[in-house]
């Protein structure tokens, strides 16, 4: 029979708990786990029910953590109720200090840092001079770029003749 | 930068305490547990998470301890039924721990 797994703890969960007390060298069987899994289920179905009795005992109808931990106290897991004392304040001062956001509010993000400036680097090679593109063909070095291989003018020689 | 606290989680509305155990999985068992059980405070799953924790705790360690009289390594489902009856205070688990079929008994022809 299949087993619903939203009955019980996951498995992970619990196995994770038990490995704190036991040691290294421990193995734990599968069987274990389950078993472990549904007295864990078993547990908190025994003292919800003693808790929710002392609700209706007292005209109450919601079962608080005063019944929870009472219950407990009333069945036998007396030497549990001081570590939940502990846990149940400790959450409060948490609740009391920093509350949780109730909604999410929407303000403007903060500009953006601006950006650091590099320092100067020794050997940086500065950028080529500007350039006057209006005398750029006149420039020597471009125009020894562009007569250099067709070389017959500046001078004598030959024009080149495509036709000839 | 600062780190978040240990219940952190707990605080921005997660799902499961700082033990991991999930609150809403647990607000489920304790809702099966009976017809007239209708209300539950906020904080009674998360005080179950912690008790759910030294439970397991508990019953781990009184299990190993049965382990270790076999003079074995490995827990098993019969190690944790013997410490359930060894232990008074988990009477309540008799019936689940002997109803439980043994899948290592051999089957009857």
């Amino acid at each position: 029979m299949k087993r619903d797994p939203d009955q019980y703890m996951p498995i992970a969960t619990l196995t994770r708990i038990m490995r704190c007390v036991l040691p290294d060298h421990a193995k734990v069987a599968d069987d274990a786990k389950e078993t472990i899994q549904e007295c864990v289920s078993e547990f908190i179905s025994f003292i919800t029910n003693e808790a929710n009795e002392r609700c209706h005992r007292e005209y109450r109808r919601t079962v608080t953590p005063n019944d929870v931990v009472a219950a407990m106290e009333g069945l036998g897991f007396g030497n549990y109720v001081e570590p939940l004392t502990v846990f149940i304040n400790k959450h409060r001062a948490q609740q009391d200090c920093c509350p949780p956001p109730r909604q999410a509010t929407h303000q403007p993000l903060p500009p953006p840092p601006q950006m650091a400036r590099l320092p100067a680097v020794d050997g940086y090679v500065p950028s080529p001079p500007a350039v006057d593109v209006a005398n750029y063909l006149e420039m020597p070095q471009m125009r020894d770029y562009f007569v250099g291989p067709y070389r017959g003018g500046g001078g004598g020689g030959e024009q080149f003749d495509p036709f000839k | 930068m600062r780190q978040p606290g240990a219940y952190s989680n707990l605080l921005s509305g997660g799902k499961t305490g700082p033990h991991s155990l999930p609150l809403a999985r647990i607000k489920k068992i304790m809702k099966k547990s009976g017809e007239d059980v209708k209300m539950i405070s906020g904080e009674a799953p998360i005080v179950f998470s912690k008790a759910c924790e030294l439970f397991i705790e508990e019953l781990t360690k009184r299990a190993w301890a049965m382990t270790l009289q076999r003079k074995t390594r490995t827990m098993h489902k019969e190690d944790v039924a013997a410490a359930v009856m060894e232990t008074d205070i988990f009477d309540f688990l008799v019936g689940l721990v002997s109803h439980t079929p043994n899948p290592s008994a051999p089957l009857e022809s």
